[in-house]
């Protein structure tokens, strides 16, 4: 097949396929949701998932996806699997109320870290972390621990689930500033505008 | 990069009489309060289907749309264009990704999606089917292709589904240094010697027809569409979104001393509308069905990606991780 991008002739692409290809079922990675801080000072806060094949890679992809562009400090990563969410509620009503299962009572405490969706179609924000037997142990904990919140959906996470990026780290985002090509405010077309009028006139 | 003209065509789905009209009347009344809809939340299968339908080819514009501009990065002029192409290029896949992912939560898996894609049983923009044949083609997709998206993405950022407003809350905001950029790439070809003028002029006239049907045919006013808008799934219409783009547009255009190919083309002040001489409708059927300068040479690319990427996929796929369909 002759292309117009050298790129493409490069493939040596043939000029029909014999028979269609199929994708295989579950032909992708494993599923996994990325959290960022975006700025000092503020709530580490869900982004939206990548798929990756282990949690590390989830974590690079995450930074290519998610925080290539705008200001981030901080961000972690966690397999969607360990996400634990309350049912989703109406406005003017809190998740916590719509709790009916019993929290665990048996088996070790750990740390779970606790994430408010505070309005349908927004983002998940942290909000604190607590102990716990369990995530239904953590739903209900967190419903005593914010009692002024009315979130319209709560997930619950084991915090040893997470791979954060360590301090030492956080010069993985000082890199943004040079890349200046990739901001809207880079551009003054004005400028060039300007000269193409001031030849006309001239 | 997404046109959405091409989109709102009947499907079989399960009537709405036949859905539970005390659940339909609860997502409706959420709807008309203004929340968004949530995955877990019920909703009607028409509202599902057309979701799933619209985000998918939103997904596969981005990818397809990738390759007219990508033929163009190692030939940018100069190293910041081709570094600012290169990111834009890898702008437009990463917002492919969001938009597979927000189109799983509504249930359909990502490799179905592709599947379909591959086969040919999935539109994109039909803007991608025409080559890009110069430099100047690449910065009329980088700057007015993408100031069209954006008036279409825009208006979905306010519609009712979750998932894909948080998409498009993102891509959005990645969206204006494109937008920025191509206005600067255009700018620099007006304001340079005789011959790039000519090439910016070139790739004007052969991209403007296209441009003009990329919002699509005017929508039928059918009872379909009217319950779409009233869902939210569609916020305006293809009309709107085309006479938006045309006011816009047109005078940036013609401030860099351009010419618009269309003879008819003039504002009607009184009835404050821009009037245009009708796309070729028929060309633009008989090129969203497969007969295009491009289709075959973009899908045999992504089918040649993903064939060759196999080995890839299986190399580091490790079964004990297991995949879950995102949760918002």
């Amino acid at each position: 097949m002759e292309s117009l991008d050298p790129r493409v002739n490069r493939m040596n692409l043939p000029s029909s396929f014999d028979e269609a290809m199929h994708k295989e079922e579950m032909d992708q990675l494993a599923t996994y949701e990325v959290f960022l801080v975006p700025k000092e000072g503020k709530p580490l806060e869900s982004v939206g998932p990548v798929h990756a094949s282990e949690i590390e890679m989830a974590f690079v992809f995450g930074k290519e996806a998610y925080s290539r562009r705008f200001t981030c400090v901080a961000m972690a990563v966690c397999p969607t699997s360990s996400i634990f969410p309350s049912p989703v509620s109406e406005a003017g009503q809190s998740a916590y109320e719509l709790l009916t299962d019993q929290a665990e009572t048996e088996g070790d405490e750990q740390q779970y870290e606790v994430f408010h969706m505070n309005k349908r179609g927004k983002f998940h924000k942290h909000v604190g972390s607590l102990m716990a037997k369990g995530p239904l142990d953590a739903l209900h904990q967190g419903k005593e621990a914010f009692p002024e919140e009315t979130p319209q959906n709560v997930w619950v996470i084991p915090t040893s689930d997470f791979h954060f990026n360590s301090e030492e780290d956080s010069d993985l985002w000082a890199t943004l500033p040079e890349k200046k090509y990739r901001d809207a405010i880079f551009y003054k077309a004005g400028d060039k505008i300007q000269k193409y009028k001031d030849s006309v006139n001239s | 990069m997404y046109g959405g003209g091409n989109v709102f065509e009947p499907m079989k789905v399960k009537e709405l009489a036949d859905e539970d009209p005390i659940l339909l009347k609860e997502f409706q009344d959420r709807i008309d309060r203004g929340e968004k809809i949530e995955p877990t939340d019920w909703m009607p299968e028409l509202y599902r289907k057309q979701l799933i339908r619209m985000i998918e080819q939103h997904a596969h514009s981005e990818i397809i749309g990738a390759l007219p501009e990508g033929t163009w990065i190692t030939r940018a002029p100069g190293f910041k264009r081709k570094m600012a192409l290169m990111a834009k290029v890898q702008d437009e896949v990463g917002h492919a990704q969001l938009l597979y992912s927000a189109a799983e939560t509504l249930g359909k898996p990502r490799e179905a999606m592709i599947d379909d894609l591959i086969n040919g049983r999935s539109k994109y923009s039909n803007i991608f089917n025409y080559p890009a044949f110069t430099w100047a083609d690449s910065c009329f997709i980088s700057w007015l292709v993408d100031a069209g998206a954006i008036v279409n993405q825009l208006a979905n950022a306010k519609g009712s589904y979750g998932p894909y407003v948080r998409a498009l809350d993102r891509i959005c905001k990645e969206e204006s240094f494109h937008l920025k950029y191509g206005h600067d790439c255009v700018a620099s070809l007006a304001a340079g010697t005789p011959s790039q003028r000519k090439w910016m002029q070139e790739a004007i006239d052969r991209w403007w027809a296209p441009m003009m049907m990329f919002f699509g045919p005017s929508d039928k006013i059918s009872v379909h569409s009217e319950i779409l808008i009233k869902w939210k799934v569609k916020m305006a219409s293809n009309d709107a979104m085309r006479q938006q783009f045309l006011d816009m547009y047109v005078p940036k255009i013609w401030e860099l001393g351009f010419t618009i190919p269309d003879p008819l083309l003039r504002k009607n002040e009184e009835e404050d509308k821009w009037e245009i001489t009708e796309p070729d409708w028929d060309e633009f059927k008989r090129v969203i069905n497969g007969d295009g300068p491009c289709n075959k040479e973009r899908l045999a690319v992504r089918r040649i990606a993903e064939e060759r990427g196999k080995w890839v996929r299986e190399a580091i796929n490790r079964k004990s991780e297991k995949y879950m369909v995102p949760l918002a």
